[in-house]
């Protein structure tokens, strides 16, 4: 079943994401924290805090829909690429990252996110489907307008923003 | 008070399989998304955590079973795969998985891994490739190409022809040959569950970039490709191997053979077995 | 030497309730048979021992080959007699030889006298010059003519003949032992073995006889060797997991576990190396199987990484190490007490762990039973050394004790989570999960951890469990099993392994002449009890140690962790000949001349 014929699968896709984005948020935050980098560490809490919002959104909804949400394998996921659009590019990711690299990087994903939703608002053929996805994309539009306005308070980086004086150490 | 009925939703029961500790790994390692990937295998499979034992050596890569909440082991270096392999016959019922890096596992693994292929356990074999040794700060690897001068150790380039994993493999006879990439977390957690389920030794390359030792391979993203297509036959395997430009994803080969099967006989008791000695006058 | 040794056996004095240590002295009979290029030594010397053992005779026999895999020279010494046969003797009462090939290989092995008795055929040419030296008796039989008057008469089979007939064995367990060997081989093999036996018994009758044994009264008996002592041992033990590589002296073991693991449901896995040998029984204990592993020093060379790895997660593991002739590839086929030194200080780091060995054929059965007990109640490798001198010797022996010792693992239960494999506990020894059990998972690593197995290098983490490593070791308990302790006197004798055999036998020499002498014999080798140890000394104000070490290896562990008396002297002497029981009996005469300090 296709996110754009069926309730139960949009849902499930939207849950999905919403939680990948959340969990990669938490697991960006947990390695800046480890890193000792807490600036962007409370940056990307955050962003996991809303993205749980989102989530609880998308989770009651869920729990409404009398069909209960079908049981996909994380490789029967319908997504635009292999991996949920939320997800983030990990690989972008740096422990000396600023606040601005952490923002463009949720940046990223907000939109995709949005062109997800926004993509299934256009071309779902149920009803229900596409007044969902249409809620959630504009949900996105503006979360990727504020992430938009904190970034013009956090300046592009300077050329040395990742210089370190020390040389890696090594572990076992 | 009224509470909301639990919605269990299986697809996100993978963060079951996390354990509490937090991976030490550079921020931008290949590896999340390998313990990503992992995790979501297992909740797919819907195994219980106590039923599957990680068995790692030495390196950044083999510190993945602590991240999990299965049973681990953090073995020493190269020593993985005999350690899987002890436990994997002794309890035949484990789902039973190896990992490591590129170093652990082609170069003081080396011998295990051909043996391994050969001796068909069930059980599965996760290696991270970075094409470098990240936990001892950077030195060349065998799978690093021969002309990276990024090594103290090596500075001039290794001058030697890189080691060549799936090739190996197949010629060592291993019957499930795969390669996925860490940053496409979803089709390894296929093949992960692929190669958990396959009847015997299944090996997966999982390309997993080094962002602190090897910034360039972030370009790997753009270079892998999905282009094995599964097939049994072992020439075919081969010349898709040949044809290979080293980032071509999924399984290339999947021919089942007879698992490795401790021998048996007869139960006989060990007063029997004593008797065997006595001298009967 | 003579007088000591009792040879003219008239009254046979052979009720059960004699001491053993008079029994000894008597009845008991050496002889060594050797040969070249195929001529059936190996197998003669077993028929003799097989024949005299359902004759109800003790035995032992060991071998001595050249380096080829066939028809080198070889040769069998097989000692009989009517109580258990420990060791070779000094000296040989008898020697057949079916040919002189290469023969000045066992000049030092096989000692011969102005009593001894050398028989030859005499179309083998003159005998070697140190036979001649000997001043042995030499007698000509020719073994070729007399295999000839049977077609399928074998020379190997008239020499069992004629040791039989010498020795006296009883002509009809000859017979029977030999139908048994050759029925297989069809009745044409069968007939000749019988008539070659017979031709060497009648030829026998002709000349004197160096050494006759008394009747003997049956006792119940098994024949094995030490190797598969071990095996039977740690099935006792409940070992249900062994993975090995092949080397010598040890692959019997391994070659008598792969056919008898299967039989009590567990297995063997042949691995490619040593380095995975030993990893993959580390793995099967992970997995709650008790496992073992058995090699030479080689082999255990490669495995003291592991050995580390076993000690730092605390899992049970048993190395057996047959040692051979050292260093490096040494001597494979002889014996030495030399890796005592890698197998108690051999794995980096401060790693204490336990270190056994055992001290006869049934001893190897015993303590490695002992120590499968001890490596699961201590949740730690466990070293058994054992050598080549008993690990392929093959004796009659009383049968071993089931000594009830058995692998009982203090496992931890299905929990709730937030287990803590390496806790604290008064004993040291925490709950292990074994995989499959809810609630129990953690990740066992080397790394230096907490107690909750998670890696730590903060100062307290390392001292706590370092501390209750040694801790869970040094507190238990081991029994009485820990030495063997035996008589009294002011001179004492300290020794281990396979050394104890000649020593025993030397020590009851010196006190037929009046010298008292305690024979100590560590089982126990780590961690060592240097209070036992002094307890076990009391009164002792001369000792010998005794030990097949050039570098005296035995001697300096003892002198690093106890108090020895001030009159202590070593007799540490290399392989490739075990220490043979006149040679310690005289370093006891000479130690007890001296004057106590």
């Amino acid at each position: 079943m296709s996110p754009l014929d069926d309730l139960g699968t949009f849902l499930v896709h939207a849950v999905v994401l919403e939680d990948e984005a959340a969990s990669r948020y938490d697991e960006l935050a947990d390695t800046m924290e480890v890193h000792h980098n807490d600036e962007v560490a409370a940056l990307f809490r955050q962003m996991a805090a809303y993205s749980r919002l989102h989530l609880n959104e998308a989770t009651a909804h869920a729990a409404e829909h009398a069909g209960g949400l079908p049981d996909l394998k994380p490789w029967e996921f319908d997504w635009p690429g292999t991996e949920s659009p939320e997800s983030g590019q990990a690989e972008s990711s740096h422990y000396l990252m600023t606040p601005h690299h952490a923002l463009r990087l949720a940046l990223a994903a907000e939109e995709s996110a949005h062109a997800f939703y926004a993509g299934i608002a256009s071309h779902a053929r149920c009803e229900q489907v596409r007044k969902l996805a249409a809620e959630f994309s504009a949900e996105e539009a503006e979360h990727a307008e504020a992430l938009k306005e904190w970034l013009t308070r956090y300046p592009k980086p300077s050329r040395a923003w990742d210089e370190d004086l020390d040389p890696p150490a090594a572990g076992d | 008070m009224n509470s909301e009925p639990q919605l269990q939703i299986q697809a996100l029961a993978h963060k079951d399989y996390k354990s509490a500790y937090k991976p030490v790994w550079c921020a931008g390692c290949g590896d999340f998304g390998v313990l990503n990937a992992l995790t979501k295998a297992l909740a797919a499979m819907e195994l219980p955590p106590e039923q599957v034992a990680l068995i790692a050596g030495i390196g950044c890569s083999s510190r993945l079973p602590a991240y999990t909440r299965a049973y681990g082991f953090h073995g020493v270096h190269g020593r993985a795969l005999p350690v899987a392999t002890g436990l994997a016959v002794s309890r035949p019922e484990l789902a039973v998985i190896a990992t490591g890096g590129d170093g652990d596992g082609f170069s003081i693994g080396g011998n295990h891994f051909l043996h391994a292929c050969r001796r068909n356990v069930n059980l599965t074999y996760l290696v991270m490739d970075n094409a470098v040794y990240g936990m001892t700060k950077g030195q060349a690897s065998p799978t690093t190409e021969a002309d990276w001068t990024g090594s103290k150790l090596a500075p001039q380039g290794t001058h030697q022809q890189p080691f060549q994993p799936l090739e190996m493999a197949l010629a060592a006879g291993a019957p499930f040959i795969a390669r996925a990439f860490s940053n496409a977390p979803n089709e390894l957690a296929h093949i992960i569950t692929e190669a958990i389920q396959f009847p015997g030794f299944a090996f997966v390359q999982v390309l997993s970039p080094c962002i602190t030792f090897r910034p360039e391979q972030m370009h790997w993203k753009k270079r892998v490709h999905e282009g094995f297509v599964p097939t049994a036959d072992r020439r075919e395997a081969f010349m898709a191997l040949m044809d290979d430009d080293g980032f071509s994803t999924g399984i290339v080969y999947r021919a089942p053979r007879e698992c490795y099967r401790p021998d048996t006989a007869k139960a006989v008791t060990l007063a029997e077995i004593a008797a065997g000695f006595e001298v009967v006058s | 030497m003579t007088g000591w040794h009792v040879r003219n056996l008239g009254d046979a004095v052979l009720a059960h309730d004699v001491p053993v240590d008079v029994q000894r002295r008597f009845h008991n009979c050496s002889l060594a048979l050797i040969g070249s290029g195929g001529a059936g030594v190996m197998t003669a010397g077993q028929i003799l021992l097989d024949a005299a053992t359902d004759a109800g005779y003790f035995g032992l026999m060991t071998r001595s080959t050249g380096p080829q895999i066939r028809g080198g020279e070889a040769a069998a010494l097989v000692r009989l007699g009517v109580a258990p046969v420990a060791c070779q003797d000094d000296r040989i009462d008898l020697l057949i030889a079916l040919d002189w090939g290469k023969a000045e290989r066992f000049a030092d092995e096989i000692v011969l006298d102005a009593d001894s008795l050398v028989i030859a055929d005499p179309d083998e040419g003159e005998p070697p010059e140190w036979i001649i030296a000997s001043d042995a008796k030499r007698f000509a039989v020719s073994l070729a003519d007399l295999a000839r008057e049977h077609r399928a008469a074998r020379v190997n089979t008239i020499a069992v003949g004629l040791a039989a007939g010498l020795l006296g064995l009883d002509p009809e367990s000859m017979s029977t032992t030999l139908r048994k060997l050759f029925e297989s081989k069809g009745s044409r093999l069968v007939d000749g073995a019988l008539a070659g036996l017979n031709a060497g018994m009648a030829a026998a009758a002709a000349l004197p006889a160096p050494c006759r044994l008394a009747p003997a009264a049956p006792q119940p008996r098994w024949l094995l060797t030490g190797n598969e002592a071990v095996g039977m041992g740690a099935l006792r033990g409940g070992v249900r997991f062994c993975a090995a590589y092949p080397i010598t002296p040890s692959t019997e073991i391994q070659e008598w576990l792969a056919a008898r693991l299967p039989q009590v449901g567990g297995c063997l896995v042949q691995a490619e190396d040593e380095l995975a040998s030993v990893n993959m029984c580390i793995g099967a204990s992970f997995g709650g199987v008790p496992a073992m592993t058995a090699t030479s020093g080689p082999g255990f060379s490669l495995m003291v990484e592991a050995i580390g790895l076993a000690v730092a997660t605390e899992i049970p593991l048993l190395v057996v190490d047959v040692m051979r002739g050292g260093p490096s590839t040494g001597i494979p086929t002889k014996s030495e007490q030399a890796d005592l030194g890698i197998a108690v200080y051999g794995t980096h780091g401060d790693a204490p762990h336990l270190v056994l060995a055992p001290n006869s054929i049934g001893d190897c059965l015993v303590t490695t039973q002992w120590a499968v007990f001890l490596a699961e109640a201590l949740q730690c490798p466990a070293v058994v050394l054992s050598d080549q001198l008993m690990g392929q010797a093959r004796a009659a022996i009383t049968p071993p004790p089931d000594r009830e010792w058995r692998a009982e693992r203090r496992k931890a239960p299905a929990g709730r989570g937030n287990y803590q494999r390496f806790a604290e506990t008064p004993d040291g020894v925490s709950p292990m999960a074994i995989p499959g059990t809810r609630g129990g998972e953690y990740t066992a690593t080397g790394l230096t951890h907490m107690p909750s197995a998670r890696p730590s290098a903060m100062v307290a983490d390392h001292h706590r469990q370092l501390d209750k490593r040694r801790r869970k070791l040094f507190r238990f308990d081991f029994g009485a099993h820990w030495a063997d302790i035996e008589g009294e006197g002011e001179t004492g004798l300290l020794t281990w392994g396979s050394t104890t055999l000649a020593a025993r036998e030397a020590v009851e020499r010196v006190r037929e002449e009046g010298l008292a002498v305690r024979l100590v014999s560590l089982r126990l080798l780590s961690p060592l009890d240097p209070v036992k140890i002094s307890q076990a000394l009391a009164g002792i104000n001369r000792l010998l140690v005794v030990e097949q070490s050039h570098g005296a290896q035995f001697l300096r562990h003892l002198r690093a962790h106890c108090d020895l008396p001030a009159r202590t002297q070593s007799l540490a002497e290399p392989g490739p000949l075990a220490l043979k029981p006149g040679r310690i009996a005289a370093a006891l005469r000479i130690l007890s001349l001296e004057q106590a300090k």
